[in-house]
C-alpha cells in the first residue's frame, strides 16, 4: 500500500546495506566467541564490506577501496595482537571443548587477522583490476 | 572431526558470500551511485537516486523507510509475542497438575521460563514500541523520515538473528550433543547459577541478548536525535505530542540503562567462558549482578511501560472527546518516573541483607515512584470524566489498561514496602503484579494503539466484532490469571517451581485450585490472541477499505491528529497520481465502499 507517493517517498528509500551489516555483526561475534573461524572471517568480511558499501553510499567517500584496505589492517593488527597474545598458539577446537585454551585464544587472531588480510585483498583488486567505479559521478 | 566441521562450515559460509556478492550485483548498480547531496541521508531530490521502492520481499530487506522499518518491527514483535505467549501457555498447562505430565522434564519448564521471560521483555515488548515509535513519531513531528534512517535499519536487523541466538538451545539441542536444551537461567540470570550451567545454549543467549541491546541503544540515539533536530516548523516543544514525549524519555532511559545491560553481559560471557571473577563469590561477588542487572532492569520496565502510557494518553482523550487532562502534568510526570526510576533498583534486593539504610532509602524512592503514576491514572480518568466516551475496541483496551494498571500498580506499592516484601519476596505475588502490568497494561497499550491505526497502516477496516471478543477475552483472562498468582502469592506459594506435588503444609487444595483458575485464564488469552492475529491478517487482505481521512470521525471533536492529516493527503495525492497506480485504481473499481466504524 505504500507504493503510493506521499509524505515521506521523495528520496532513496532503500539500501541494502544496513541488512547485511546487522547480519555480519552477528555473524562475527558468533562466530569469534565460539572459535568458529569460517564464521568469523566471513562475518568480519561481510561486516566491514557493508560498512564501506554504506558510507559509499551516503557520500562520506568517494571510493570504496581505501576504507576497505583501511579496516583491513585494523584487522590484521588487532588479530595479530590477539595471536601474539596467545604466545604463538593455534588450536581448532570443537564446540564443546574449553574457549579459553591458549590454542583458541590464537585461532581466534588468525581468524580475525586473515578476514584483514582478505579485506585487503579484495581492496587492491578493486582498486586496479576492476572498473567498479573510481570516481564517483556526480 | 572439529576441522570437518570447520570445512564445512567453509565451504557454507563461501557459498554464502558468494550469494549475497551475487544479490547485490543484481541490487545495486555499481557505476551509476549518486551520492546524496551534502553527505546526508535526507537529501533533497537529487534527480539521480532511485525514488521508487524495489518490489516484493526485496523491498522489505532494503527499506530505510520508517514506516515499513516499523512494519517489520511490529511484524517481528508479533512473531516474538507468538513464542513468549505459547511458553507461557505450555508452562500454565504443566501447572495444571502437581507433578510433571505435560512436559519432558523439569529443566523443560525452566527452560520455556527463561525463554519466556527473555522474549516478552526484549523479543517482544521493546521491538512493539519502536514499531510504534518508528511508524509515527516522524509523522507526529511533521519530519520527513528519522535522523538517521540507516542506523535505523541496521537497529531492526540486528533482531532477528537476536531472536535466533536466545532460542537457538532449542533448535541445536536436537543436533548438539553439547547442547542439553534451551537456556535455563531465568530472565534474571543471577550467578553462580548462571556463571556455573555449563550448557553452551547459554552463551549463545547472552550474545543474543547483547544483540538485541545494541539495537535498543542505536534505536534510541535515533529518536533522540529525531524528536531534537527533526521537528517540522509548525511542531515546538509546547506542541509536542504526548506520545512522542514518552519516546523521548523512553529513548534517554534507554541509553543509560541498555549499555550497562551489554558489559554486564559480556561480564557474565568472561566468568563463564574465560575464568574472570566479576561475579565469582572471590572476585566481585554474586550481589555485583543484581546490582548491575537491576540498574539497567528497574529502569526497563518504564523503557516498556513508558510508551505505551504515551498511547493511552494519545488514543484515550479521542474516544472521550475531550483533550488530555492536565497535559503538562502527564509530561512532568512521564519525567519524573523517568528520573526516578535510576533510583530504585534496590528494591529488586531487599531480601538479600543489604544495609537497612540503603533498603530503606530504595523503599522511599520506591514508594514516590508511585506519585507521577498515580497523576497520570488520575489524568486519564478525569479526561474521560463527563466525556463523550465512545466505547470502540481501542477505547476498551484504553479503559482496561486503566483497570488492569491500577491492580498492577497499587500490588507495585505493597511490594515497595520492606516488611511486605520480606514476607512476598519470590512468591507469585510478585509475578502476579508484574504481570498486570506488562499483559495488562503494557500489551493492552500495544493493542489500543494497534486498533486506533489499523485503518492508517493496514488502509482497510478490521472486523468490530472479533475485536470486541479480543477484548473481553483478553480482560478477562487477564483477571483471572494474574488475580489467581496474587492470591497464590498470599499463599505463600514460590514463582518459577514446576511441580508442587511435594507441598504438604499450607492450603494444598486451595493452591491448586488457583493455579487451575490462572490456566483456565490462560486458555481465554490463547483463544483471544488468535482471534486478534486472524483479525489482523484476515482484515489486511479483506476489510473494508478506508476511503476518509478521518476515519474515526474526530474532527467533530477537534481531536484529528497530525497522522490523520497526513494520512489523508496520501489518500488524495493516491487518487490524484493514479496513473502511478494504474492497477490499484481499477481493481478497486469493483470493490465494496466502506462505512465508518
Amino acid at each position: 500500500m505504500d507504493e503510493q507517493p506521499g509524505l515521506s517517498d521523495q528520496y532513496r528509500m532503500s539500501s541494502p546495506w544496513p541488512m547485511l551489516i546487522a547480519f555480519g555483526i552477528a555473524i562475527a561475534e558468533v562466530g569469534i566467541f565460539w572459535p568458529l573461524a569460517p564464521m568469523a572471517v566471513g562475518g568480519l568480511l561481510m561486516l566491514v564490506g557493508s560498512l564501506v558499501g554504506m558510507i559509499r553510499e551516503t557520500g562520506y567517500v568517494e571510493s570504496p577501496w581505501p576504507l576497505l584496505g583501511g579496516f583491513g589492517i585494523a584487522l590484521v593488527a588487532v588479530g595479530a595482537a590477539l595471536f601474539s597474545y596467545s604466545g604463538g598458539a593455534f588450536a581448532v577446537n570443537s564446540v564443546a571443548e574449553s574457549t579459553r585454551s591458549a590454542g583458541s585464544v590464537g585461532l581466534r587472531g588468525v581468524s580475525i587477522a586473515v578476514s584483514g588480510g582478505l579485506a585487503i585483498v579484495g581492496a587492491l583488486v578493486g582498486k586496479y583490476w576492476t572498473t567498479a567505479n573510481a570516481d564517483a559521478r556526480y | 572431526m572439529a576441522m570437518e566441521g570447520q570445512i564445512a562450515l567453509t565451504v557454507l559460509m563461501g557459498v554464502l558470500l558468494l550469494g549475497v556478492a551475487v544479490w547485490l550485483t543484481r541490487l545495486e548498480d555499481w557505476r551509476s551511485y549518486t551520492p546524496l547531496a551534502g553527505g546526508g541521508v535526507i537529501g533533497d531530490e537529487t534527480g539521480h537516486a532511485h525514488h521508487e521502492k524495489p518490489s516484493g520481499i526485496i523491498r522489505w530487506f532494503t527499506t530505510v523507510d520508517h514506516k515499513d522499518i516499523g512494519i517489520l518491527y511490529g511484524t517481528y514483535a508479533v512473531i516474538a509475542f507468538a513464542w513468549g505467549g505459547l511458553a507461557a501457555f505450555l508452562m500454565r498447562t504443566e501447572l495444571v497438575t502437581a507433578d510433571i505430565t505435560i512436559l519432558p522434564g523439569t529443566q523443560v519448564y525452566n527452560a520455556l521460563l527463561t525463554s519466556h521471560g527473555i522474549t516478552m521483555l526484549f523479543l517482544f515488548g521493546t521491538p512493539i514500541l519502536a514499531a510504534f515509535a518508528n511508524y509515527f513519531v516522524p509523522l507526529f513531528i511533521d519530519a520527513n523520515d528519522m535522523a538517521f534512517p540507516r542506523i535505523n535499519a541496521i537497529a531492526f536487523w540486528l533482531l532477528p538473528p537476536g531472536a535466533l541466538l536466545v532460542w537457538a538451545g532449542f533448535f541445536l539441542a536436537p543436533f548438539a550433543d553439547a547442547v542439553t536444551g534451551g537456556s535455563a537461567m531465568s530472565w534474571t540470570m543471577y550467578p553462580p547459577l548462571s556463571a556455573e550451567q555449563t550448557n553452551p545454549a547459554n552463551d549463545l543467549m547472552l550474545l543474543g541478548l547483547h544483540l538485541t541491546g545494541v539495537s535498543a541503544t542505536m534505536g534510541a540515539i535515533n529518536f533522540i536525535a529525531t524528536i531534537f533536530t527533526e521537528r517540522g516548523e509548525n511542531v515546538g516543544w509546547s506542541n509536542l505530542d504526548i506520545f512522542s514525549w514518552t519516546v523521548l524519555t523512553q529513548s534517554g532511559l534507554i541509553l543509560f540503562a541498555f549499555p550497562l545491560l551489554g558489559s554486564a553481559i559480556i561480564m557474565l560471557l568472561f566468568d563463564r567462558n574465560f575464568g574472570t571473577t566479576f561475579f565469582a563469590a572471590e572476585g566481585g561477588g554474586t550481589i555485583l549482578w543484581q546490582h548491575l542487572f537491576w540498574f539497567f532492569g528497574h529502569p526497563e520496565v518504564y523503557i516498556l511501560v513508558l510508551p505505551p502510557m504515551g498511547i493511552i494518553s494519545y488514543v484515550l482523550p479521542r474516544f472521550a472527546g475531550r483533550k488530555l487532562f492536565g497535559f503538562k502534568f502527564v509530561v512532568y510526570s512521564t519525567l519524573a518516573i523517568g528520573v526516578l526510576s535510576f533510583g530504585v533498583w534496590a528494591h529488586h534486593m531487599f531480601t538479600t541483607g543489604i544495609d537497612p539504610r540503603l533498603r530503606a532509602s530504595f523503599m522511599a524512592v520506591s514508594l514516590a515512584i508511585a506519585i507521577p503514576s498515580a497523576v497520570k491514572t488520575f489524568n486519564w480518568i478525569t479526561t474521560m470524566w463527563n466525556g463523550k466516551i465512545r466505547l470502540t475496541t481501542p477505547m476498551l483496551f484504553c479503559i482496561g489498561f486503566v483497570s488492569n494498571f491500577i491492580i498492577g500498580g497499587v500490588t507495585g506499592v505493597f511490594l515497595a514496602a520492606i516488611p511486605v516484601d520480606l514476607v512476598l519476596h519470590d512468591t507469585y505475588y510478585v509475578v502476579g503484579h508484574f504481570h498486570y502490568i506488562v499483559m495488562g497494561a503494557i500489551a493492552f497499550a500495544g493493542f489500543a494503539g494497534l486498533y486506533y491505526w489499523y485503518p492508517m497502516y493496514a488502509g482497510r477496516w478490521y472486523q468490530k466484532t472479533l475485536a470486541k471478543w479480543h477484548f473481553w477475552l483478553s480482560m478477562i483472562g487477564t483477571n483471572l490469571t494474574f488475580f489467581a498468582m496474587i492470591l497464590l502469592g498470599y499463599a505463600g506459594f514460590t514463582r518459577r517451581y514446576a511441580t508442587y506435588s511435594g507441598l504438604t503444609v499450607g492450603p494444598v487444595e486451595v493452591i491448586t485450585l488457583l493455579h487451575q483458575t490462572a490456566t483456565a485464564g490462560a486458555v481465554l488469552l490463547l483463544v483471544g490472541q488468535i482471534i486478534w492475529v486472524w483479525n489482523m491478517v484476515n482484515s489486511y487482505y479483506d476489510g473494508p477499505r478506508v476511503e476518509t481521512g478521518d476515519p474515526w470521525n474526530l474532527q467533530e471533536d477537534g481531536m484529528r491528529g497530525r497522522e490523520w492529516l497526513w494520512f489523508e493527503r496520501r489518500l488524495e495525492t493516491t487518487i490524484a497520481t493514479d496513473g502511478g497506480d494504474e492497477e490499484e485504481a481499477l481493481t478497486d473499481g469493483g470493490e465494496v465502499e466502506t462505512d465508518d466504524d
